[in-house]
């Protein structure tokens, strides 16, 4: 069963710590925006929430 | 950081346009837009209901003329099985080079207006909004004027757009309608689910309510005379010329008909942009061979999207245009997602250098897929759409520019004159 | 056991140890905000460090108030722990004391119902750690005997609690802003 990272592009302000916790499925662009490179697995569901959590502008979604 | 990039439109907002008449929306037009010539011509509009609706709109497949070509049946129905829909009638039309809501504003403001009130009755809304462009003032004083003409009691709530490529987009429409900045936010869901205030939002272009109001005041059968048994009925295109002083033309053409009789014939190479700023570039010889049919066209890669078809005359460079293009949308950026503030302009820039003749093809085209659908709107994707299939389909102009040529006239500056 | 000068003691450590951990909390909480990634410590370990320094401090807080209460050599109830008027024992100095766990109390539960919140709900209500740090620093120097005669060596916890926040701001205000959506590119027209 795999989810989704979404991203609320008006709040991101590209602090990437979604990167520095989920670097599996979330690189940063040249300008530090995320990039979703793949979907969230059942192994990287607690890594998942914790980039959520993380976020300082509650930006990041888990879909699925 | 110098923004020398943030340009004009290349298409300006058009003042005059030439509406051709037509075989139904724009049958009639020398009887003038008033409610009384609409009446004489269409007759009363029935009281009709929701279920009689729905399977109309679900039997001729009404599509939305907004771009997206999304069945109106699907949001109708979303919108119906829920409490205190809204209803939108989006005249915003942020597109320069696209005409043809404004051609429904001059000439059939009521058919518009007739298939919103069906719909709001059909639904029990008490009320319907209309949400007119900021920098179009003809079709504001047109549809205020035919607001007040109207006789049934149905409440009309207007909203003008600020300014912008984007203020027509549906969640910046329904940010207007809040009291919030005309510009797009991100959305969780659907607005026929949850759209303004929350409430289930029946949005949707001009065109596309014109289309119900004609099922409403003639039924299906008669709008099944036009067009093919799986794309019945009619739609609005916009025919515009880079490089010249040609008013728009607003034709209404029924599906299936071959472009070859749209538009007159080119010469096979004459470069088309299909689909607006946030379109596809093709070639005549391919789009002479196809027909009106937002199916065919998309499974062809050239989406019809909301219409406009522009034509490159010989003298003006394509390529040249389509930077001019992207510097324009780069600056029509809501600015509120990073990908899209960053990567329009850099995609612009590069454009302009590939035209200049020291640009990099492979990053504009690395650039194009990384904007695209990382942005709360389609904006980024457009673009990138516009851009990728310059790459593609202009690729000899490309090729001649990094060599430092171009056939078309150019000014000093590389841009197109 | 509650006679004697164990609680005390153990109150006033407690409070002073919080006043520090409170006062660290701030100074990362400033230094965590805004900038690009990449730079020294990865971004989500000053967030964890603020985070967890922050839950601590609460407890610490936990601590000083039991100890405050329990103590009977000074007649403090448990309810004016959190209601800051009323009291008998140091009414104005305990009354802030009070006023900065209420404070610390409102920005602690929206924080762990963070991602409940919209940001801006939980954004204005975390604006009050300013408040509450502010506050502990007011409370310590008035109720704190020791400080109340500005002693020399005894104001020293408290001025370089303000000290090191004063620093921490300093050095955010001295960062470059990163660019931002919305900074970098206007509309046109």
């Amino acid at each position: 069963m795999t989810s989704t990272i979404r991203v609320d592009w008006p709040a991101c302000r590209a602090r990437g710590l979604c990167h520095e916790l989920l670097p599996e499925v979330i690189d940063l662009d040249e300008w530090g925006y995320p990039v979703v490179t793949g979907t969230v697995t059942a192994e990287l569901l607690s890594d998942a929430r914790a980039a959520v959590r993380a976020c300082p502008q509650l930006a990041l979604r888990l879909v699925g | 950081m110098t923004s020398t990039l943030a340009a004009r439109s290349p298409v300006p907002l058009p003042d005059d346009i030439t509406v051709l008449p037509g075989p139904a929306l724009l049958a009639g037009l020398t009887r003038g837009p008033s409610l009384a010539a609409h009446r004489h011509q269409f007759g009363a509009l029935p009281w009709i209901g929701l279920d009689v609706l729905q399977d109309l709109v679900g039997r001729v497949g009404v599509r939305g003329r907004g771009g997206a070509a999304f069945p109106f049946a699907t949001k109708l129905e979303t919108v119906a099985r829920r409490r205190r829909p809204v209803v939108v009638v989006n005249f915003a039309e942020g597109e320069p080079a696209s005409a043809k809501d404004m051609a429904l504003a001059l000439t059939r403001p009521h058919l518009v207006l007739d298939g919103a009130v069906a719909a709001a009755r059909a639904l029990g809304a008490r009320e319907i909004h209309v949400v007119l462009p900021g920098e179009r003032v003809r079709v504001q004083a047109a549809m205020h004027l035919a607001s007040e003409e109207r006789d049934d009691r149905m409440r009309i709530r207007v909203h003008t757009t600020t300014h912008g490529f984007v203020s027509g987009q549906s969640r910046a429409v329904i940010e207007l309608m809040s009291g919030r900045p005309n510009l797009p936010v991100t959305a969780w869901e659907p607005e026929a689910l949850s759209g303004f205030a929350g409430r289930p939002t029946l949005l949707s272009n001009a065109e596309t309510w014109a289309q119900v109001g004609l099922l409403a005041l003639g039924g299906a059968s008669s709008y099944r005379r036009l067009g093919t048994q799986v794309e019945p009925g009619s739609t609005l295109v916009t025919l515009t010329r880079t490089g010249s002083a040609t008013t728009p033309e607003v034709h209404e053409v029924a599906f299936g008909t071959p472009w070859s009789e749209v538009i007159r014939p080119l010469a096979p190479r004459t470069e088309v942009l299909v689909g607006g700023f946030h379109g596809s570039w093709t070639r005549w010889e391919t789009l002479s061979s196809m027909r009106v049919s937002p199916t065919e066209m998309l499974a062809a890669g050239i989406p019809l999207g909301a219409g406009v078809v522009h034509v490159a005359d010989a003298a003006t460079c394509p390529l040249a245009f389509t930077a001019d293009v992207a510097a324009y949308l780069a600056g029509e950026s809501a600015g509120r997602c990073g990908p899209c503030v960053n990567g329009l302009p850099a995609i612009a820039r590069e454009l302009r250098a590939v035209v200049g003749g020291h640009g990099d093809p492979a990053r504009l085209s690395r650039l194009t897929g990384l904007v695209t659908g990382r942005g709360a709107c389609a904006h980024p994707d457009g673009t990138s759409r516009l851009v990728r299939t310059a790459l593609t389909t202009l690729a000899d102009e490309v090729e001649a520019h990094l060599h430092g040529r171009c056939g078309r006239a150019l000014d000093a500056d590389g841009r197109a004159s | 056991m509650t006679d004697g000068p164990l609680l005390w003691y153990l109150n006033r450590s407690t409070g002073v140890v919080l006043l520090v951990l409170l006062t660290v909390s701030v100074a990362l909480g400033v230094l965590s905000i805004g900038g690009r990634p990449g730079r020294g410590l990865p971004r989500f370990v000053s967030q964890a460090l603020h985070r967890n320094v922050a839950l601590l401090s609460v407890l610490m807080l936990l601590a000083h108030v039991v100890t405050a209460v329990v103590d009977e050599y000074v007649d403090i109830r448990w309810w004016q722990a959190v209601v800051p008027v009323g009291a008998s024992y140091e009414p104005l100095w305990l009354g802030l004391g009070t006023l900065s766990l209420d404070l610390v109390a409102a920005v602690t539960v929206t924080s762990l119902l963070r991602t409940r919140l919209s940001l801006r709900a939980w954004r204005s209500v975390h604006l009050l750690s300013w408040a509450a740090w502010v506050v502990a620093v007011v409370h310590s120097v008035g109720i704190g005997t020791d400080l109340s005669s500005l002693d020399g060596l005894a104001v020293v916890p408290a001025a370089a609690c303000v000290v090191v926040v004063a620093l921490s701001l300093v050095v955010r205000l001295a960062r470059p802003a990163p660019p931002v959506a919305g900074q970098t590119w206007g509309r046109s027209a």
